[in-house]
Order: C-alpha cells, then sequence, then structure tokens
C-alpha cells in the first residue's frame, strides 16, 4: 500500500433535511462512511446484493428477543416476500409468535419496575416489555393439543425441527404468523434449541399424562442434513444474523460443512469478541474456520438489532422498489424444506 | 395472627402446582392436567393434592376482591 491509497476518499459530511427518506439518510451515511453509520450503511448494501443475487439462498438468524419486542410482522412479510429464504431461530422467538397466534399479548412495560410484584401478578418480564403468564399457559394447552395430534400422525417417526415448525405452521390459522407465513411460503424454519422455551415446557406437559398415547419425537440432529444440503445446492449462500447464539452458529456452521463458506454476512449484534463467544466473535474470525469466505460481502454493525435491522430493510425494499419480485433459487419440496 | 391464619389457608391460588390461567379467577394445574383430569380450576377452590408455593402471589387475594365485588 502507497501513502496515497490510504486517504483517497474524503469523509463527506451528513445533510439532514426535512424531506428525507430512509434511503436517503442511509446514502447520507454511506458519504460520510463512518463509525456506526458507515457500518450501517454497509450493511444494507450487502443485504441489496444478496436480493438482487438470484443464485444465493437467504438466511436470517434469530436470536434476542426480537419478535416480543414487535418484529414480528416484519419477520413474516419477509418470509411472504421471500426476502429471506430459511430461518434459525431460538425456540423462544417462535413460542412469542405462537402465543400472539393464539390470541396472547406482549404488552409495552418498563425496565423500572419491582419485579418481585410482577411475579406475583404473575406478568414476566423481557426488559421493558410484560407478558401475563396466562399467555403462555394458554399457549401451552394449544401446544398439547397439537403435539398430540402431530404424535398421532407421525406414528413413532421423529421430525427434524424445521418439520416440527412446518407442522405448527400449519396448524395455525393467524395470517400474522411467522410460522404459518413460513409454512405458506415454503420456507423452513429450524430450532436447533427447541427444547430449550416454552416447546420443551409443553412437551413435558404433554409426556406428563398418564393417559398419553404416542409421544411426539423431535430429533434436532435431523436438522444437520437438510440444512447442510441447502446450502450445498445453493451456488451462493448469505446470512442475515441479529444477535448471535446458537442461530448464528447453525448457519456458519452448514456453510462450513457444505464446504462453501458463507458469500455475503451482516451480523447486527451489541456483543464483544473479547470474551470468546460466538454471538461477539468478529466475521474475520469467522472467515478462519471457513464459515465465511475471506473475499465475502461482510460486516459488523454493532447496535440494536430492534433499531439497525428495520432501518436496513427500509432502506433495501425503498430501493429496490414495488415492483421488484424475487424468485428463490431453490423451490419448496414439501414438508419443512427447500 | 390473622393474616398468618389466612396464608395458612390452602387454595388453588396458593398451591405449588398452579398457573395463570384466567386471572385471578381460574388458575391451570399442572398436576390434575398430568393425571388427565380437568386441569382448569377455581383460584379459591382446592384439593387434597395440595402443596405450597415456594413464592408468595396476589392470586387468592385479587381473587377474593373480585369475588366481594359480586
Amino acid at each position: 500500500m502507497e501513502r496515497d491509497d490510504f486517504i483517497r476518499e474524503p469523509v463527506k459530511h451528513i445533510r439532514i433535511d426535512g424531506k428525507l427518506t430512509v434511503d436517503q439518510l442511509i446514502q447520507q451515511f454511506r458519504n460520510s462512511g463512518s463509525f456506526g453509520a458507515g457500518r450501517l450503511s454497509a450493511a444494507c448494501d450487502i443485504y441489496e446484493r444478496m436480493l438482487r443475487d438470484e443464485k444465493c439462498t437467504v438466511f436470517l438468524a434469530l436470536a434476542g428477543a426480537v419478535v416480543p419486542a414487535g418484529m414480528r410482522s416484519l419477520i413474516a412479510d419477509l418470509i411472504r416476500e421471500r426476502r429471506i429464504d430459511v430461518v434459525v431461530s431460538t425456540g423462544a422467538n417462535m413460542v412469542h409468535d405462537a402465543i400472539e397466534a393464539v390470541g396472547g399479548h406482549h404488552y409495552k412495560g418498563h425496565w423500572f419496575v419491582d419485579d418481585y410484584v410482577l411475579y406475583k401478578y404473575h406478568i414476566y418480564r423481557i426488559y421493558d416489555v410484560f407478558v401475563p403468564e396466562e399467555d403462555f399457559t394458554k399457549l401451552d394447552y394449544k401446544l398439547v393439543e397439537i403435539y398430540d395430534e402431530i404424535a398421532t400422525e407421525s406414528n413413532g417417526k421423529s421430525l427434524s425441527s424445521n418439520e416440527f415448525t412446518w407442522e405448527l405452521g400449519r396448524r395455525l390459522s393467524d395470517s400474522d404468523s411467522i410460522l404459518r407465513a413460513a409454512y405458506e411460503a415454503g420456507v423452513p424454519i429450524f430450532l436447533p434449541a427447541v427444547r430449550d422455551s416454552e416447546f420443551g415446557f409443553a412437551y413435558w406437559l404433554h409426556a406428563s399424562r398418564k393417559t398419553s398415547g404416542k409421544l411426539l419425537l423431535v430429533d434436532a440432529f435431523k436438522d444437520l442434513p437438510e440444512i447442510v444440503s441447502i446450502c450445498k445446492r445453493s451456488p451462493r449462500n448469505g446470512m442475515m444474523v441479529i444477535g448471535g447464539g446458537v442461530p448464528r452458529n447453525t448457519v456458519q456452521s452448514a456453510a462450513l460443512a457444505s464446504k462453501k463458506g458463507m458469500d455475503y454476512a451482516v451480523i447486527m449484534t451489541m456483543d464483544r469478541p473479547e470474551i470468546g463467544g460466538l454471538s461477539g466473535s468478529t466475521l474475520e474470525e469467522t472467515v478462519s474456520w471457513g464459515k465465511v469466505k475471506s473475499a465475502a460481502n461482510k460486516i459488523m454493525v454493532i447496535g440494536d438489532a430492534m433499531i439497525v435491522f428495520p432501518i436496513i430493510v427500509a432502506s433495501v425494499l425503498e430501493r429496490l422498489g414495488e415492483d421488484f419480485k424475487r424468485a428463490p433459487y431453490l423451490k419448496p419440496k414439501g414438508i419443512g424444506g427447500i | 395472627m390473622e393474616e398468618k391464619a389466612k396464608t395458612a389457608q390452602k387454595f388453588c391460588g396458593n398451591c405449588g402446582s398452579h398457573n395463570a390461567y384466567n386471572y385471578p379467577n381460574q388458575v391451570f394445574c399442572t398436576l390434575r392436567f398430568s393425571k388427565g383430569k380437568e386441569p382448569i380450576v377455581q383460584t379459591l377452590w382446592c384439593c387434597e393434592e395440595w402443596n405450597p408455593s415456594s413464592q408468595e402471589c396476589y392470586c387468592i387475594k385479587e381473587a377474593e376482591k373480585k369475588q366481594n365485588k359480586r
């Protein structure tokens, strides 16, 4: 590198007027190119490239309680419009989707509250979102019915987690539901840590009854050949990561196992790399594993995904325009898969 | 003394097997559910399998308040 290579493009200062659209603001961020603004504009560019690349399969890794916080419809719409091809989520996010699908709600609360009083009123807190316990209980009751039905139909055969979510989506009628949208659009939803959520507690109820007939069997190991095959069959792969944890690692590991590595990656996180946890690990670290290609279009945005992700989506949809239709490279192939 | 006697009284609403269902009138009993019995019971009801709840909640107080309003 020569000296001039380091000082090629001057920072252009952000100009704001009262008429800026979301994408115009992002263009101003790109002109500055600095700090979080530069990263956010780069993330928009990368997601746009993923969607315009006709041979790219787009994965959404979902961790952190973004569904109860208000991202449910956004994700369902992305699935329905096929701006996401595969979802890998915590069990909890899909539980919260199901809570609303069966009539429950999440409430605007506050982080400054006496939690023992909430406990006594049977109200759970997710930072500043409140969920009444009865909405979980009613979901459990409904899930047990659904589990009984699936168990009878599957007759001792185990389901992969994406088959399980497909069966759930099939039985939910709420058109705003992520699970329902995925079922209708043929988008698989993998829940690698499915037991670690209310889905697990409902299983315990389902299995606890002395009158139980057949039991639901979900085998998360069965997910592996399916998700690896998706990566393998897709000429290029991209991932939008909210948070990190098990969902991020599941997507990345599929890219590694298929010997391909991700071609595009956007990670939205607040975590730090120094403690060695996956959620804060840098994309460069991920390159060392072969999970993301060295030459990949990649960026990590350090910020609250509840703010960052809707801005990325709004900016990119504005760029694509209303007439843009995306046909997924891999077509739906039936129960829980593409 | 009166308060102590009150909390010692056995109700579904202070049993360790209760979960909120139609708050505060009805609770969901996991024990009854596991035995194939109707799991949704009145908060102020009680059965012979009552077991103490590990922490106090407002279910009984609120259910009584609601009952007294009727």
